[in-house]
């Protein structure tokens, strides 16, 4: 009866990403996240139990550690998304919910947001026409996290590397929306493609 | 530099050697149709006056011949149609526009031609077209004003046309950030911004120029023993090899904001006849500072005497700029007239490029020994204590009278009269954000009052007009500027410089001419203007320049606003401080609405948000509707259907009499969740919901804190501490706002959690008889969804398809048997097609959002034409839905008199009495004898629908008293798209009253 | 205009969304003026020149509420709080008074 697989399909619409030097962009969209925020009072259990279960040190404000393969990323007040590839059918969801129950509230995010990974000798430049984050390496490193827009699409960067690589994250249905962005901020420096 | 034969080629005009051009390379331009040579490097005017071309344009109201008076963004006069087709652009300065190959440019505001145009007739009504004609003129007979005075008045007005086609160009926008900006690239911002970019600090340079140098260069001034373009050079290298220092050139700061925030254009793509692959045409600059060097430099101010706006006309610092920069002399034969001591050095600098300057005519009865050895050694004839009264010529200066100190006048003939009555510091950007300006007595001119903070002063703005206190004043301004946004600062020594002049004793206006003497020259207000404003009573500055719209073209009045103060001030006998300031608003000079739009333009306006099955329902030929950002489906056409009508009536019977499924992951959903939970609901749903079970679903309410409605959706209980709401997707964002702010403001002490859910779920309704069978194919067997096992309005966590996750809810909005099923939207699109596969053997169909309302509709039930913003739950049938006894948001104001008033319009439903007649909402509702006025208006149709399953048109809608009166007979008016209907009151539910079809 | 959140440093004024005065507190549904309470809490306001104590929210941010002192004729502002601290604050000041 019930016996058909639903294949998993991508935010994008029909997405070229550029892929040069200057500008290389990418969707990572094999990921299972899930946020998580501390009940009220338990704040200090929740950085205890996290540290317990993965050896992080939750940032405590706008900031991302990687540990034991999640990312953890401040995604507001008292409130982390904690990020990784769900290779073996992993669920954050229900892994945090697990290791949290009584201490954070555990909600499942790991369709509402695409991750766009941008990365290249111009990729500052190209983000700075539609980021009012200012991305000096003084100002912003890997570790660093703005919840902020990229020319309205609401997202949560932050820096991966030094090369320099950025991760931004949107709510899935503007995920054409920002490509098209991208694709205009990055025409000068990127050979015009359709 | 020694003096060059003048004039080589047919560039009459054009020195042989000196200035910044590339005379390697030729560039050819058109204007006005004839074919003129210039180099690399200059700009329109500048290649203009090289090839002898002194006639530009025709003044605004007068048609007067116009010429070039400056050389930069202050330009009152050579405005021109710069290129054609849809990149054709009225009203730019040909002192900006810079030359490149193929440019075509056409002069304005004339016909026939420029040399004879006939709509100069109007110079001989210049009696009657004095400043504020219009106000007086114009208004017998009053009948003529529509059909005869204003098309005439509306021909007439601006100077150039815009092109009507579509701009075929791109625009960016960004943001910068900086230790220190420095905004200005003459002597004193390089030397700023060296010595800022020597410690650690992120600078940005900023000048509105392709070349750096500002006046240094314009005057071909000596740096350190050298010509000041080598000293440019050098800095331009040393700065532009630091990784911590970017350089816009070609970019305009225009405005001022606060928190250190400047905007600014960078003109990237102007200098090209089209941009580059991937350019924009132009960038709009957002520049966050910590500290800010205001460098912007001087601007001169002419003379007002008779004729003063003929062509050959010019700025003496334009003259100069012409010279040094472009290496072009616009005239063989010059006076130069002045009140100040760079009149000499123009003299000087004029002899240099090999011009024959007829005499140097000083206003001063007293001349210093700086200008006494100047005049000595260049041998130019001084004339002190004597005035130019008029510049005679129409089309071209010939000649300049000039009146002696012993009243004797005199003639010299002349084609170029250079002007120098001072210098007015460029000191708008102080003034955007309310500072005041201060007079300074020495240098008779505004200084920066208060400015903005973080903002210092270096140069000529500053009141240091000499080269070597600009150079200083950079030096120091940027050392400081550093340090102060905390990088330590760095001793840079301060070049030398040959002393300079700044003495000056006002002349602003010269008394005794005999033709027009202009002060606002690109608006045409002259000395007389000013004088009719005073007798008028217009004394006060911001009224004399409304009056006369003196300042307010594209020029904004940079070299009248001074000028027309002090003579203002002289007539009414008081001190320039005492008669007023200017004070500038933000954009200093034109900013294309392009530019401000950046990407956002067309589709790309607002970002577009696409649902889960939009790709899918693409493939169907979905006609979409806009809802907020939201592209949704809104019906499916199929062939052979022959219009909406017949395809939403086809879908309304279909999810009837079958099944259809509806894509609703548009709504707002969010996941609530903690100890204090369900208390924090009770807060803010005007329902109850402490005694909501674990596993079933409740329509919830929400109000404003003055009782109004404010949304309305779904609220789940997942669990003991976890709850799952929705919104309408209108109200999805403001409803989390509302949310959060209830939770960090009002019950901050509550245990409970706040995560917007919406796009983590593709959402689609499935209705219909048929619902629950289809549901069975695609549910896995261990999850019970039979009525017993699964109620009307059960919520429940399962998987389908053989373990995808999904919720399922048994809720409806269409009024028949149906179900929500929610899966993770990565499975969106695999979950629609699907569905649609198993639904074939049920004939089932998809709908959208028009079928989906006209069965709310037949159902009553409220959506956003009811959530208008003005009714109460009570207005629309909710009332009994209101808790009684707890408080929640909107429980007091809610209970006012005028909102419990039996009398409000309440919502009812309604039937056409001839059931063919189309109904609309926002038709009113009148008794049917009642008069259509205001006094009788019993009310509104918020929502009507075509029924399939009636088989009329229904309406729902607000009639005062409704629920009382139906079966009544009332008149829906609407005289707007000529509709006046009978209407019979009726239970707003038309489809299944009892309500039996939702529980199967 | 920049906003300093506490949270995300400071930002544009267009990443906020201001929602009124941060000074008038809730009023008790079931006191006995509860009605004209109400209407003073949601309607009355004085406007006055110079510092006023507001609520913003951090739309295109953090969502955190703000409660920010700002000089209206100004715009300089003097501080940024969380709104959640000041209410809280707020309630433990009144619990300690009112025990």
């Amino acid at each position: 009866m019930a016996d058909h697989i639903l294949t998993p399909s991508s935010a994008f619409m029909d997405w070229h990403p550029p892929a040069t030097p200057k500008l290389a962009a990418s969707a990572r969209e094999t990921l299972t996240m899930a946020s998580f925020a501390a009940a009220r009072g338990k704040e200090q259990a929740l950085r205890e139990a996290i540290s317990a279960a993965y050896g992080a040190v939750l940032p405590k404000s706008a900031g991302r550690v990687e540990a034991g393969g999640i990312a953890f990323v401040w995604a507001g007040p008292d409130q982390w998304l904690a990020i990784t590839e769900h290779e073996g059918a992993r669920d954050l969801e229900a892994e945090l919910k697990e290791k949290l129950t009584g201490i954070a509230s555990v909600v499942d995010q790991s369709d509402s947001r695409v991750v766009v990974r941008i990365s290249g000798s111009r990729a500052r430049s190209v983000l700075a026409k539609g980021v009012p984050i200012d991305l000096h390496p003084r100002a912003f490193a890997p570790g660093s996290v703005a919840i902020t827009h990229a020319s309205h699409v609401g997202i949560i960067l932050w820096q991966v590397d030094d090369a320099p690589t950025y991760e931004a994250a949107m709510f899935r249905s503007y995920a054409d929306s920002f490509a098209h962005w991208l694709f205009e901020a990055a025409a000068e420096y990127v050979s015009a493609q359709p | 530099m020694t003096a060059a034969p003048i004039g080589y080629g047919r560039q009459s005009n054009r020195l042989a050697s000196g200035g910044l051009i590339d005379r390697s390379k030729t560039l050819h331009f058109t204007f006005d149709g004839k074919t003129y040579a210039g180099h690399p490097g200059d700009t329109l005017a500048s290649a203009l006056l090289a090839n002898g071309v002194v006639l530009t344009a025709r003044s605004f109201k007068y048609h007067r011949p116009r010429g070039i008076l400056a050389a930069g963004s202050e330009e009152p006069n050579a405005l021109v149609e710069l290129r054609d087709g849809a990149r054709r652009e009225p009203n730019t300065k040909a002192t900006v526009a810079e030359l490149f190959d193929g440019l075509t440019a056409t002069s304005q505001n004339r016909w026939p031609s420029l040399a004879f145009d006939l709509l100069s007739i109007n110079s001989l009504f210049s009696p009657v077209f004095v400043a504020g004609f219009y106000y007086k003129t114009f208004m017998w007979p009053a009948a003529l004003w529509e059909k005869l005075y204003e098309p005439l008045i509306r021909r007439a007005a601006g100077l150039g046309r815009a092109s009507d086609d579509a701009d075929p160009d791109t625009y960016e926008k960004a943001t910068a950030f900086a230790d220190v900006l420095v905004i200005g690239g003459g002597p004193a911002g390089l030397a700023a911004a060296q010595a800022a970019a020597r410690t650690s600090a992120r600078v940005i340079l900023v000048d509105e120029n392709a070349a750096l140098g500002g006046r240094a260069v314009d005057d071909a001034s000596e740096i350190a023993g050298n010509p000041a373009h080598e000293w440019v050079k050098m800095l331009e290298g040393e700065l532009s090899r630091n990784p911590e220092v970017r350089i816009l050139r070609r970019t305009t700061v225009f405005g001022s904001y606060d928190g250190g925030t400047y905007g600014a254009l960078e003109r990237v793509s102007d200098h090209l006849p089209h941009p580059a692959p991937g350019a924009p045409r132009q960038r709009l600059w957002r520049l966050v500072a910590k500290k800010v060097v205001l460098a912007t430099g001087a601007t001169e101010r002419p003379i007002v005497f008779g004729g003063n706006d003929r062509p050959g006309v010019m700025l003496a610092g334009a003259v100069r700029t012409y010279v040094n920069r472009y290496g072009v002399v616009p005239g063989q034969r010059v006076v130069v007239f002045t009140n100040n001591d760079y009149g000499a050095t123009t003299a000087s600098d004029l002899v240099r490029a090999g011009a024959d300057v007829v005499a140097l005519v000083d206003s001063r009865p007293e001349i210093s020994d700086h200008v006494y050895r100047i005049t000595n050694e260049t041998g130019v004839r001084l004339i002190s204590n004597a005035a130019v009264t008029d510049a005679l010529g129409k089309r071209h200066v010939t000649g300049a009278d000039i009146r002696l100190g012993d009243g004797e006048r005199i003639e010299l003939a002349c084609d170029l009269i250079a002007v120098s009555g001072g210098w007015n510091p460029n000191i708008q950007l102080t003034t955007h954000l309310g500072g005041k300006p201060v007079w300074n007595d020495r240098l008779h001119a505004f200084l920066p009052g208060a400015v903005p903070a973080g903002m210092s002063l270096a140069g000529a703005v500053a009141g240091d007009l000499t080269l070597a206190k600009s150079l200083a004043g950079g030096n120091a301004a940027g050392s400081a500027a550093a340090d102060e946004s905390g990088h330590k600062a760095i001793a840079v020594p301060v070049p030398t410089a040959i002393a300079e002049s700044d003495a000056v004793t006002p002349l602003w206006r010269v008394i005794g001419y005999k033709g027009k003497a202009f002060v606002d020259q690109q608006n045409d207000v002259t000395e007389k203007d000013i004088a009719l404003a005073e007798r008028e009573g217009f004394r006060a500055v911001e009224h004399l320049k409304r009056y006369t719209t003196l300042g307010m073209a594209t020029d904004q009045g940079r070299t009248a606003n001074v000028n027309a103060l002090a003579i203002m001030a002289e007539l009414t006998g008081r001190t320039i401080p005492e008669t007023g300031i200017t004070v500038a608003r933000p954009p200093y000079s034109p900013v294309a609405l392009g530019a401000l739009a950046g990407h956002h333009r067309g589709k790309s306006f607002k970002p577009t948000r696409l649902p889960p099955s939009y790709r899918w329902a693409k493939e169907q030929g979905c006609v979409f509707v806009e809802t907020g950002l939201w592209l949704r489906p809104s019906y499916f056409p199929r062939p052979g259907e022959r219009d909406w009508l017949e395809t939403v009536t086809r879908e309304v019977n279909t999810v009837r009499n079958a099944v259809g499924i509806c894509d609703v992951s548009t709504l707002g959903k969010v996941d609530v969740q903690g100890a204090g939970a369900a208390a924090f609901l009770d807060n803010i749903y005007m329902n109850g919901l402490k005694t909501l079970t674990v596993g079933k679903c409740r329509y919830g309410g929400m109000l404003r804190e003055d009782g109004i409605l404010m949304d309305d959706g779904t609220v789940a209980r997942l669990g003991e501490n976890h709850f799952f709401i929705t919104t309408t997707t209108a109200n999805a964002v403001k409803v989390v706002q509302h949310m959060e702010y209830c939770a960090q403001w009002l019950w901050p002490e509550l245990d409970v959690q706040i995560v917007s859910a919406t796009e983590q779920w593709a959402q689609y309704a499935v209705a219909g008889p048929k619902s629950r069978a289809l549901l069975q194919k695609i549910v896995d067997p261990a999850f019970d969804i039979s009525d017993s096992g699964f109620p009307y309005l059960g919520v429940g966590e399962i998987t389908v398809c053989g373990g995808i996750k999904a919720r399922l809810f048994r809720l409806s909005f269409s009024g028949e048997r149906a179900y929500e099923i929610g899966v993770p939207a990565r499975y969106g699109d695999a979950l629609i097609r699907r569905l649609m596969e198993a639904g074939e053997e049920f004939g089932a169909c998809s709908y959208g959002t028009e079928a989906l309302g006209v069965m709310r509709i037949e159902k009553g039930h409220i959506s956003g034409p009811e959530l208008n913003g003005t009714t109460t739950p009570q207005d629309v049938g909710l009332g009994g839905m209101v808790a009684k006894k707890k408080d929640f948001i909107g429980s007091v104001l809610g209970k006012r008199p005028g909102l419990v008033d039996p009398d409000r319009p309440s919502l009812v439903g309604f039937r056409p009495v001839d059931r063919s007649a189309r109904l609309r909402s926002g038709a009113h509702f009148l008794a049917r004898d009642a008069r259509p006025e205001a006094a009788n208006d019993e009310g509104y149709m918020t929502s009507v629908a075509y029924s399939p399953s009636s088989g009329h048109w229904v309406g729902l809608g607000l009639l005062r008293r409704g629920p009382e009166r139906l079966g009544e007979i009332v008149r829906a008016y609407d005289p707007v798209r000529g509709a006046d209907t009978l209407v019979e009151v009726v239970s707003p539910v038309f489809v299944d009253p009892e309500g039996g079809r939702v529980r199967g | 205009m920049r906003i300093a959140c506490p949270h995300c440093g400071e930002r544009s004024l267009d990443e906020f969304l201001y929602s009124g005065d941060a000074t008038v507190k809730r009023p008790d549904f079931a006191g006995t003026t509860a009605m004209d309470d109400f209407v003073t809490y949601t309607f009355e306001r004085t406007n006055p020149p110079g510092p006023h104590r507001e609520l913003w929210y951090h739309a295109a941010g953090c969502h955190a509420w703000l409660v920010v002192t700002r000089n209206v004729s100004t715009h300089a502002v003097a501080s940024v709080e969380l709104a959640r601290d000041v209410a809280l604050a707020a309630k433990s000041a009144t619990k300690d008074s009112a025990s």
